[in-house]
Order: structure tokens, then C-alpha cells, then sequence
């Protein structure tokens, strides 16, 4: 390398000797902008900014029956995304987080055609869906503006206001561990200076105002809100999007099209194939001693309720590691009464106990006698019917959480079916399998071969069919003229992820239908096929369940292309 | 019930632990008054001191107020009282420090090792290798063997050296700017037209104007501030957007004009025609300011009505309407970004706009002008001081006396000015590719992605022995074909003075520490220049500001006089300077267009009214290639090649991540696309993927893909306008089809 002496012959300023490399360095990294620039401020009572956003915000508090509401002249906004940047920078928010959106409507005909940018951000709803679906009580509504305030530091990161709330508005960051959302600027608002998206909009096309909830309410009932935007009558948003401009019919958002896959949410993934899988072992094991003609002694019994009870705390741990913050789990009881997933929570709590008390009472001849013995333990039938009420009731719990979202995907009757179908067929194939190992083990008659297990694999395999035939008559709806969410799910199904749409089906198929139909037309077989059909079966639910989020259209305003 | 005791603690713990209104996670997002006349700012960016940099994306120039603690730069909000940007930014502007972090900045000169990798060297190292190779290419290959690619993304000073050293130090004859690429257009436009590159207006001409004629530019998302002062417009004005998309500013104007792509040259002849024929035009004004208005009136005549209906696909009533819109205006203001610009014939275009303004006497005159809306940061600039078309200070070359005073007010010799303006950007490539030039040095710009058939403009950057790539980022295309990259600092961690699109001087600040060992490129021509061995041409070049008192020296006695200009603080203490401000004039306003006088800078005063009939698109389309291929801007938060948007993590939110044609419901339908289907764009010159975005805010025949993904340039046609030889990337002829067969 040449080390050119010129750049040597240069002294700094103090006259020792140094290099102009090194001097030049030196003054790179000297901060000027203060010593040279300094700055008279002139100090006043509002900040300069109030003049562009004076008109812009409202004077007076909200009177009972009233609330602030973002108000958007649609004429005005013309996509330049500062208000976005600007509730960032002004906001402090972390890299990347951003809690204002603005996407685009496009339409009209090619003689006239449309487009509308939107942005949107939280609409402060009447009756928010993230409040209610909180479980830990960490969304509060301000009595007197109306404001929809996240509290940071109780969320325990359970994602379920993202899956609420029909417009996207609460935002997870991985990083923090909890959700976090647009509060409209209401440390701002109570002094007079105006959300700083109100501040960053150039064309001053956001405001805030104050309306009459009641106004809010009127227009969801007639559905009036945004074209391309979630129905308004499961909220009741605020915001009020103004325009002088007729909108087209052929209205659509810019990503209408775009289907993609969303979240995978693993650990519900397993959280509730886990849980539907112990509580239909559960329940179904309860009945065979009754319909199945004793498969089993009461050690097959406390073999059964063992399993279940290992799967429910498994789920539960499973369950827990979905929290961004576990450590705070224990709140989320708090919730209860509005809460599905407080109760979900509750409910496998209980099942898990009560299972416990249940399976304790099988042994409890054999345990050293304690006080209140007998009153714990004396009615083990109690315990049993308690646990499978309350794992029922979880499993209930499960699909409302889902169909309180109003998505129509996950509708009480689709999850409904999904849910109640995976608790039966793997409570099936559970206790298929085990007692069949069960009986194996003590050299028993081969169960399989046996009226109660052919009736078992019969009707496994009927419901393995019936659920499968129910999954796979989504894909009609590719046919579809509309892009409806069938369609959009049915596309990511098949394209994004038909990977795991194969193995679902094959995973399915196998050990709910070949499985069970070759030991019946066998006469029977070896109890690993029905330990194999059982794997099998498990995996292809978990697929099922891993599709029921990634491939689920997510819900939110209009979005623009990405 | 006490709270203090053992019981009582433990009620707290347990209320506390259950429902938790405030703790850290609170805290995060406690806001302060921020003071210094800001409103109430992040608790933990709470300013000990602001001040107000220019930002350094585009060229409107906004006031960035940057929060400083200690000195260094935490956050910003632009700038309540400046007289650009009155308190807004777009994102980029909101976002500028961002890219100041990124992980990909260049910290350390890397020099391309024998096994073509680049490593780390020292400056030393770097700069030895770059003067020794450099003048062993011009020992073998004579000086012109050597040439530069500036830019108009750094300070003016910073344009000054890198011209002056590369020509007067080290005897290049060949340098041009990314410039090229955005305002050559308009530059030869003005200087013919007017007799000197001068923009004539001032921003409060858009809040002034009742009729604002918008052609080829989307202002909406590429100049929002720009847009905002539209907004503050009380005259309730009739805006007019000449584009063939329906763009956003097509949008949200009064008037869209859907043109055929690149017939606006026809549009423009045919209006001047109608104006004249129907006596619509200022015969005193155009008699007593401007020459040729024969020969304009006899080469107009050639467009009536129905040929420029015919030409441009508008209807008769439509141009009617437009050319009544106009002439019904008071204050009729034209602007035009590169939707005229990058134009096979965009000088002759923005001379037909220059054309209409004078023949209506809407020149001169609050909200009136042939207004062309700047890209870049400094391309403004550029044009007076890069030292490659013109010499420093809108000067010519060519012209003796303009040598002798430049030499003289350098000190320096005479003969070491070139007497020729240097070759354009796309001649440069050409003499690269036939051997002429060897080695080059590519400035804060990135050709391996931005320049016209891109496929091409790579291969030409490989041929070279030596090429010397000094950008912010290690990562930038070009950066990638480069012998030795130097690491250069950004926008907010040097000092200059940009010029924006009305002519106005602002500065920039040191507000941010450079990364590693990254200089500001004026450092870099210090270095450079001493190694070179011409270090005492430019002794006196000793800082930014000191450089500013030559180019104002520079300036003396041309229409961009700015001598009045104090120094760095009067330019800061008065929000930007517009030029010209000739020493001795008082500054009265601080908005100030041009013309007022009806004088313009040719000898004899005078406008020149220029006419050149159209000429046939370069490459139209055909039966093959059946669509013709618009590129443009695709967001507000994205600029250019995305060396710097990139690397906001904000910024990538608000643009889409994976490249996008628009596409027409009609064309879709024929060629059986789907919406958001994934399909392949061709040209004659390469194919790139896209998801189709059916809408019909493109017209059917035509096409749309956003300029800022790298494979874009992979399909433009390297076509030129003669006279400005900026690249016409508005129009190419491609087709497209479906990427695979699907569901449904």
C-alpha cells in the first residue's frame, strides 16, 4: 500500500504534528451546529405550531353523551403518509412501530377513474371490541373523551384486542411484549395542542371533534362508515370520513386482491389442539366404561384421565407461551366478565383441577387417608362430570373467542364445527389407542377386533370424513366471482401454503380414514396402527388449526398495495 | 383499615400486581414539553437546544427543525416559521435521521483485494491508491482518460470542489451529474428561452395563481410541501393536471387532461395555436419582450384542433375547455416536473410551456411563471456550480472572458480552465465503452440502478480500471462494481448550503457524528486534492463556508448574483435566501420571483419564443411490444434508488415492498390477468416480474412501474433528448403476460 507523505505534512491547530487525515477526522466528529447557530427562541405560552392546528381541534370538552372523534376530509388527504411519520417522530415510538396507516380506495370506470387515499388510525369506538375482549382489563374507555386508552404496563401481551379489533388499530411489538395503540394524543389534547397527526397533516385533512355517540351510533346502524372498510356496526367507530366526491360503486381497496398468508400463532396452534385433544380423551374415556362395554378396569381409567390431564397442562403451558409477558398470566382472571378468553383461561383451569380431584379419586384407596378425604375424594363421579363440563365448556370458550371477533371465517358454526369435530375425533382416536395399548399390554383380546373398538373406529371414522369433507369443501369458492374471504382463504390454502394443505389432507385422510377402514374391513388390527392413527391425526389437526390463522384474511381498513 | 400494615402491604402488592395503571412500559411513552416554542415532545428526546437544517431529499427545500441534545441530533420536527415548508414535512423529511444509522454505512475505505473482495484500508491507503492509479491511467491514456459522476444530493460547496479539482487540479475534462437525469431539460430550456437557467418563481405563487396548470408532475407525492402551498391557496383556484394517469394530484386537482403519452409537445403547439388564432395573447408584452413570434405563429399553424385531437386522443371539447381555462385565468401559473423532462424532446416541450406563459403575459406577475418544479436537493446547485456543463457560476467554458474572471477570482491559472463544457452523462458511458475513458469517480449517486437501460450502464461501469464509488452506504449497486469505495458522511453530519427549487440558499448542519471513519466529501476533495499534489490551488478552500465566499465571488455580475449574501447565519437567520441578491441590495422579502421587469437575461432583454415540431416517439409501440411503459414515482416516501428511504423502518412501511405494474382493467382482461397476479413485464431490452395492480387510473395501452425497484431500469430505452441529453424514461414500448396458470 502507498502511504502518500503529502497528507502528512499538515499541523493541527494546538501546532503538533499530525496528519490531515487524522485532523480532518477529528473535525468530522466535532458537533458545530450549536456554537455556530446558536438560537434565540422566543418564549411563549402556546407552541408555534397552534397556528396551523388552532382551528383544528375542538375548544370545549366533550358534554355526557359525547366523545372526540377524528374527523377526515377524504378531499383533502391526498396520500402523502406525514401524518403516519409525524405520530411516529412525535410519539416516540419504537423503530418501525407505527400506530397511523394510510391506504387506498380505487374504482370508477376507465373514462372516469377513482382513487382515495384513507388514513386511518384508531376510531375511538362507542363500544370498543378491544376493550371487551381484553382479558387483563388493560383497555379503559376516558368517561369524558371518549378516548380508547391501552394501559401498557398491565397488558400482558396476549394479542387477542389485534384479533378483535375489525380495523387493526392495536399493534404487538415482540420487542416490548405488549400491544400498543393510537391514544390521540390525550396528554396533548388535555392541553391544548392538537395529535400529532393533526399537527403533521399538510393539507390539514384530519381533525378532531367532538360528536354525539349517539350520531356515531345512528350511522353504524345504517352502516355508513368507509367503502372497503369493516362494518361499522360491531364497534361503533368514531371517526367520520367526509367527502364532496361520489364514491363509485366498484369501490375496492388496493389490496382487495393481494392474499397472503397472516400469523401462524404456533403456541395457539398447540394450546388448542391440546386442549380439545385432553378434554374429548377426557369425555369420551368417561363414557366407556358405561357404552363401550368396560373396555378397562379402573387402572385403564386413571390411565385415561392421566393423559388428559398431561395434554391440559401442557396446553395451558403452551398457552402461557403465547403471552408476550407470561410472567403476568395470572391476570388474566380479570377479564371474566366480558372476556372470552379470561374464561377460556378459567375454564381449563378448572378442568385441569377438577380432573386431578377426579383421577384422585380412582386411587384413593390406595392413597394415606387426610382430612376432608372423603369429602374430596369420595365422589369421584362428581369430579368427572364437573371436568367434563367444564373442559366442555372450555372447549366452547374456544370458539367464541374466535366467533367474538365477527369475522365471518370464524363464525360460531364454522369454528364451532372445527373445534367440537377436532374434540371428538382425537378424544376418538385417544381412547381408541390407548385402550387398545391398554389392553395389549396386560395380553387382553385384541381390543380393534372387539364390538366396542369396531364401533370406535366406525365412528372416527365417519366424523374423520365428515370434517375433512367439511375442510375441503372450502375450495369450491375458488370458483368464486367475488373475492370473497372463502376465496381469499381457499387461494392462500392453495397456493402460499399447499404444502401444508397436502399434508393436512394426507396427514387426515390417513389416520382418520385408511387407518380405521383397513382395520375394519381387517377385522381388526395391531393396536400401533391405532396408535399411528392417532399421531397422524394429531398432526393433521394441528395443520388444520395452523390454517385457521395463516390463512385467515385479516380484517382492517383499506389498505394500500404491499 | 390501614395500609401500612403487613396486611395492608400485601393488599397493595396484590392490587398493584393484578391491575398496573403506570410503570415502565408507561413511562416509554411519557411525553415533556419540549420548550424552544415546540409543543410537548417524547420525554426522553426532550431538546436541550434546536435548530434548522434544510432537509436533503428533494428540492423543495423544506426547514427541518432538529431536536439537539448535547450538541447531536435526537429527533425533529420541521420547522414552524419557514418560509418553504410552513411547518410540514413529507416522510422522508420526518424521517431524515434514520438513514444516518443504518448498518450498511460505509466506515472505513474498502479497496477491491486481489481476489475481487473489498476490504478495509485506511484513508491513506485509500487515497494513495486512487491518485496513484488514477495518474497511471493518465500517464498511459492522456488526462481526459479520466472523468466524474456528481450529484445533486450534496452541498454546493462540496459540487465546487469536486468541479474545480477534478478540472483545474487534475486536468479532467469529462464530468457530469446525476443532474443529468432530472433538470437538463429545463436547464437548456431556460437558457435558451431566457438566457440564463433562472427559475422564475417564488412557492407563494402557488397560493397566488386562480389557475395552476400541473404537467407531468404528481405533485401530490413527490412534492407534498409544494402541494400543502397549493392548499393555502384563497382563490379557490382551477388546478389542471396534464398526465396520462390519473395520478393522486390528477386526483385532487379540478381538471385532469388524459393525454396520450408523449403527445403533450402537440398539446402545447396546438394550444399556442388556438391563443393566436383567437387573439387570446398579450400582443404588446409579446411584441416588447420576447423574439420569434412569427416563426412560432407559422410553426403552430400546423397544429389545429382536430390534429392535436388526433395526436393526443383528447377530444376536441377537452382542449377547448383547457385553452378556456387558461385564458379565463388572471394569474395562470405552469409547472412541470419529468414527466417533461425526461423527455425524448423535453427541452422543445418545456419550451412550448415557456412559450404560452409569454405569449399570455403570465410571467413576472404574482402567481403567473414557467415554473419547473426541481428533483433534487441541489440539482439546483448543481446547475451553477458542478463545473461540468457550465464553468463555476453559470458561466461558459467557451467564453474567454468567463475564464478569466473564474481564474482570476481562484488565483489560479488560465489555462488550466478547459475551453469546453464537458461530455453529458450517457457520452460519458459512450467513451467509456470505446476505450476513451479508463477510470471514474462516481459521486453520492448510484448509475447501477438509476441510469436508462441499466443492463447496459453496467456493463460500460465493469470495462473501466478504475472506479472510485464514494457513498454514504457500502451497499449502493454501484458501490458493488466499485475498485475502492470511500465512505463518505451524510446529510447532517457536514456543512453547506443546498439551493432549492425558487432559488433559495439553505444550510445545512453538523447535527450527527459521521460513522467510523466516514468524511464529508469536502474533506474528501481536501485529501484527495493534497495528494494529487494540487493542494495549494485550493488553500483557501479550507471550509464549506469559506468556499461559500468564493462562490460568491464566482457570482458577481450574473443574473444568480448573490454577493449581497452575508454568510451562513444570515442565510439560517432569514429562513433561506432566494438568489439572485446583488451586494449593496437590501433583502425586503422573503419571497422574491424573477422578471418582474419583463427583462429577460439574452443581450437584447428579451424571451426567446422557441419552435421545433414533435418528433415520432423513439421507440413506439408495435404489435409485439403493444403497451407503452410510464415509469414515475411510486410514493412519497421513497426517493430514487432508495439508498437512503431503505434504511427507514418507517419509510418501508408506507411503500410497497415488492415491485408493482398498474395495469388497465381492459388490458388485464385481454391478456386473462387476474388482479395481484404475478406477471412479466418485457421490453426489447430485458423482462422483469411484477404483481399486476389492475385499476383504471392507467389507460388502457398503457402501463405503470414505479422507478425506485433496481430492475425497473432494466427495461428503459437509452433515448435522449438532443439538446438537454437527459434520458427519456417516460416512454418504452413493452408487453406482458401472465407469469403462470392458476385457480379460477
Amino acid at each position: 500500500m502507498i502511504h502518500s507523505p503529502l497528507l502528512r505534512l499538515v499541523s493541527d491547530s494546538a501546532g503538533s504534528p499530525s496528519s490531515l487525515v487524522d485532523r480532518l477526522l477529528r473535525e468530522q466528529q466535532t458537533l458545530t451546529a450549536v456554537d455556530r447557530f446558536a438560537r434565540q427562541h422566543d418564549q411563549c405560552d402556546q407552541p408555534a405550531q397552534a397556528r396551523y392546528y388552532r382551528d383544528l381541534i375542538p375548544l370545549e370538552r366533550p358534554r355526557p353523551g359525547q366523545q372526540y372523534a377524528f374527523e377526515v376530509d377524504l378531499d383533502a388527504c391526498t396520500g402523502c403518509k406525514a401524518c403516519v411519520a409525524g405520530c411516529h417522530s412525535l410519539n416516540g415510538l419504537d423503530e418501525g412501530e407505527i400506530w397511523r396507516t394510510v391506504g387506498l380506495l380505487h374504482g370508477g370506470t376507465a373514462e372516469a377513474p377513482t382513487q382515495q387515499t384513507v388514513t386511518t388510525s384508531c376510531h375511538h369506538c362507542v363500544e370498543p371490541a378491544c376493550l371487551v375482549g381484553c382479558p387483563v382489563k388493560a383497555y379503559e374507555k376516558d368517561p369524558v373523551t371518549g378516548v380508547v386508552r391501552h394501559l401498557d404496563d398491565q397488558c400482558i401481551g396476549c394479542q387477542y384486542c389485534t384479533l378483535m379489533c375489525p380495523y387493526d388499530a392495536p399493534k404487538y411489538s415482540k420487542q416490548k411484549g405488549i400491544v400498543r395503540k393510537c391514544d390521540m394524543c390525550s396528554d396533548r389534547l388535555a392541553v391544548g395542542e392538537a395529535p400529532a397527526c393533526v399537527q403533521a397533516c399538510p393539507n390539514q385533512a384530519i381533525r378532531v371533534r367532538v360528536i354525539d355517540q349517539v350520531q356515531a351510533l345512528q350511522a353504524s346502524e345504517a352502516g355508513a362508515f368507509l367503502p372497503g372498510a369493516p362494518a361499522p356496526d360491531h364497534t361503533v367507530p368514531t371517526t367520520m370520513y367526509r367527502s364532496a366526491r361520489a364514491t363509485p360503486l366498484n369501490t375496492l381497496p388496493a389490496d382487495f386482491y393481494s392474499a397472503s398468508p397472516g400469523h401462524g400463532h404456533i403456541s395457539l396452534v398447540i394450546m388448542l389442539v391440546l386442549t380439545q385433544l385432553a378434554v374429548g380423551a377426557f369425555c369420551i374415556g368417561l363414557l366407556g366404561p358405561t357404552w363401550l362395554g368396560s373396555p378397562g378396569s379402573g387402572g385403564w381409567s386413571v390411565v385415561n384421565a392421566a393423559f388428559a390431564l398431561a395434554l391440559a397442562v401442557a396446553a395451558i403451558g403452551a398457552a402461557t407461551l403465547h403471552l408476550g409477558r407470561p410472567q403476568y398470566a395470572f391476570r388474566a382472571v380479570l377479564g371474566l366478565r366480558t372476556s372470552w378468553v379470561s374464561r377460556e383461561a378459567v375454564a381449563f383451569g378448572l378442568f385441569a383441577q377438577t380432573g386431578v380431584l377426579y383421577a384422585l379419586s380412582l386411587v384413593s384407596d390406595r392413597l394415606p387417608a387426610f382430612p376432608a378425604k372423603a369429602l374430596l375424594l369420595g365422589k369421584g363421579s362428581l369430579w368427572a362430570g364437573a371436568a367434563a363440563a367444564v373442559g366442555l365448556f372450555g372447549v366452547h370458550c374456544s370458539v367464541m373467542i374466535y366467533a367474538a371477533t365477527r369475522r365471518s371465517h370464524w363464525r360460531a358454526g364454522i369454528t364451532g364445527v372445527k373445534f367440537f369435530g377436532t374434540t371428538l375425533i382425537l378424544g376418538i382416536a385417544a381412547v381408541t389407542a390407548l385402550t387398545a395399548a391398554t389392553a395389549a399390554a396386560r395380553r387382553g383380546s385384541p381390543f380393534l377386533a372387539s364390538a366396542a373398538g369396531r364401533a370406535l373406529l366406525a365412528f372416527l371414522l365417519v366424523t374423520a370424513l365428515l370434517k375433512l369433507g367439511l375442510e375441503a369443501s372450502l375450495f369450491s369458492h375458488l370458483r368464486d366471482r367475488q373475492h370473497t374471504v372463502w376465496k381469499r382463504i381457499a387461494l392462500v390454502m392453495s397456493q402460499d401454503l399447499r404444502t401444508v394443505t397436502a399434508w393436512r389432507f394426507v396427514a387426515g385422510v390417513t389416520g382418520g380414514v385408511v387407518a380405521p377402514a383397513l382395520c375394519l374391513l381387517a377385522g381388526g388390527g395391531a393396536p400401533g396402527i391405532a396408535v399411528l392413527s392417532l399421531l397422524l391425526l394429531i398432526t393433521g389437526e394441528l395443520l388444520e388449526r395452523y390454517m385457521f390463522f395463516k390463512a385467515a384474511p385479516a380484517s382492517r381498513m383499506p389498505g394500500a398495495l404491499h | 383499615m390501614t395500609d401500612d400494615g403487613p396486611i395492608g402491604r400485601a393488599r397493595g402488592l396484590l392490587r398493584q400486581a393484578l391491575l398496573q395503571r403506570s410503570g415502565p412500559l408507561t413511562r416509554g411513552l411519557l411525553l415533556a414539553p419540549g420548550a424552544f416554542g415546540l409543543g410537548k415532545v417524547p420525554a426522553r428526546a426532550q431538546p436541550d437546544q434546536t435548530t434548522t437544517l434544510t432537509c436533503g431529499f428533494c428540492s423543495t427545500g423544506c426547514g427541518l427543525n432538529v431536536h439537539l441534545q448535547r450538541g447531536e441530533a435526537v429527533n425533529l420536527t420541521p420547522a414552524t416559521d419557514h418560509p418553504v415548508n410552513l411547518g410540514m414535512a413529507c416522510p422522508k423529511g420526518w424521517e431524515a435521521l434514520a438513514p444516518l444509522g443504518a448498518h450498511d454505512r460505509a466506515t472505513t475505505p474498502l479497496l477491491r483485494d486481489a481476489h475481487g473482495k473489498l476490504v478495509p484500508v485506511t484513508w491513506d491507503a485509500a487515497v494513495g491508491e486512487m491518485v496513484t492509479r488514477f495518474k497511471a491511467i493518465q500517464v498511459r491514456h492522456g488526462k481526459e482518460s479520466l472523468a466524474f459522476i456528481s450529484t445533486g444530493q450534496i452541498p454546493t460547496e462540496e459540487m465546487a470542489f469536486l468541479g474545480a479539482l477534478a478540472k483545474f487540479g487534475m486536468g479532467l475534462r469529462d464530468g457530469d451529474g446525476n443532474t443529468r437525469q432530472c433538470m437538463a431539460t429545463t436547464a437548456v430550456a431556460y437558457k435558451q428561452s431566457f438566457g440564463f437557467d433562472a427559475p422564475p418563481f417564488t412557492y407563494q405563487d402557488f397560493e397566488q395563481s386562480d389557475v395552476i396548470v400541473l404537467v407531468g408532475s404528481n405533485l401530490c407525492i413527490a412534492h407534498p410541501i409544494m402541494w400543502e402551498r397549493i392548499c393555502r391557496n384563497r382563490n379557490d383556484p382551477t388546478i389542471v393536471v396534464v398526465d396520462p394517469r390519473k395520478t393522486e394530484t390528477a386526483m385532487a386537482a379540478t381538471e385532469h387532461v388524459p393525454l396520450r403519452p408523449k403527445s403533450d409537445l402537440a398539446l402545447f403547439h396546438g394550444l399556442c395555436h388556438l391563443f393566436i388564432q383567437r387573439g387570446w395573447i398579450d400582443r404588446a408584452f409579446v411584441d416588447a419582450h420576447t423574439s420569434g413570434f412569427e416563426a412560432l405563429r407559422a410553426g403552430v399553424a400546423d397544429f389545429p384542433l382536430e390534429a392535436v385531437s388526433e395526436a393526443t386522443g383528447l377530444t376536441v371539447e377537452a382542449i377547448e375547455r383547457l385553452a378556456a381555462v387558461i385564458h379565463g385565468g388572471k394569474r395562470v401559473s405552469f409547472w412541470w416536473t419529468m414527466g417533461v423532462n425526461q423527455s425524448h424532446e423535453g427541452v422543445r416541450l418545456a419550451q412550448s410551456i415557456i412559450n404560452l406563459a409569454l405569449l399570455t403575459h403570465n410571467i413576472g406577475r404574482p402567481g403567473t411563471g414557467a415554473n419547473s418544479i426541481t428533483g433534487q436537493c441541489n440539482a439546483m446547485g448543481s446547475r451553477l456550480f458542478s463545473n461540468t456543463t457550465n464553468l463555476l457560476g453559470g458561466h461558459d467554458f467557451a467564453n474567454p472572458e468567463h475564464r478569466t474572471k473564474v481564474a482570476r477570482i481562484l488565483g489560479i491559472d488560465e489555462d488550466a480552465i478547459p475551453r469546453q463544457a464537458s461530455a453529458s452523462y450517457d457520452q460519458i458511458l459512450e467513451k467509456i465503452l470505446a476505450g476513451q475513458i479508463r477510470g471514474l469517480w462516481i459521486i453520492a449517486t448510484n448509475p447501477a440502478h438509476s441510469w436508462i437501460n441499466q443492463t447496459f450502464a453496467r456493463e460500460v461501469l465493469q470495462r473501466l480500471e478504475f472506479l472510485v464509488v464514494q457513498d454514504m452506504y457500502h451497499s449502493t449497486e454501484t458501490a458493488a462494481l466499485a475498485s475502492l469505495v470511500l465512505p463518505a458522511a451524510g446529510w447532517g453530519e457536514k456543512e453547506g448550503t443546498f439551493i432549492n427549487s425558487e432559488r433559495r440558499f439553505g444550510v445545512l448542519k453538523k447535527v450527527a457524528r459521521a460513522p467510523g471513519q466516514a468524511l464529508a466529501d469536502f474533506h474528501i476533495f481536501r485529501l484527495v486534492a493534497e495528494a494529487w499534489g494540487c493542494g495549494a490551488m485550493f488553500r483557501d478552500w479550507t471550509s464549506p463556508e469559506a468556499v461559500f465566499q468564493i462562490l460568491k465571488a464566482l457570482s458577481g455580475g450574473q443574473p444568480c448574483d448573490f454577493t449581497g449574501i452575508g454568510d451562513y447565519e444570515a442565510i439560517d437567520r432569514a429562513g433561506g435566501i432566494q438568489w439572485p441578491l446583488p451586494a449593496g441590495v437590501a433583502l425586503e422579502a422573503t419571497e422574491r420571483r424573477l422578471l418582474e421587469d419583463g427583462v429577460f437575461f439574452h443581450a437584447d432583454g428579451k424571451a426567446r419564443l422557441v419552435f421545433e415540431a414533435p418528433r415520432p416517439l423513439p421507440e413506439p409501440t408495435s404489435p409485439e411490444y403493444p403497451l407503452t411503459l410510464l415509469t414515475g414515482r411510486g410514493s412519497s416516501s421513497q426517493w430514487h434508488t432508495q439508498t437512503r428511504t431503505g434504511k427507514s423502518p418507517v419509510l418501508r412501511l408506507l411503500y410497497p415492498g415488492e415491485l408493482y405494474v398498474e395495469i388497465s382493467r381492459e388490458d388485464a382482461r385481454a391478456l386473462g390477468i387476474s388482479p395481484n397476479e404475478r406477471v412479466a413485464v418485457t421490453s426489447r431490452r430485458a423482462t422483469v416480474e411484477a404483481r399486476a395492480f389492475v385499476t383504471n387510473t392507467v389507460r388502457p395501452g398503457e402501463i405503470f412501474l414505479p422507478m425506485h425497484h433496481e430492475e425497473v431500469n432494466g427495461l428503459t430505452l437509452a433515448a435522449f433528448d438532443p439538446y438537454s441529453r437527459q434520458p427519456s424514461y417516460k416512454a418504452c414500448a413493452v408487453k406482458v403476460r401472465r407469469l403462470r396458470e392458476q385457480f379460477a
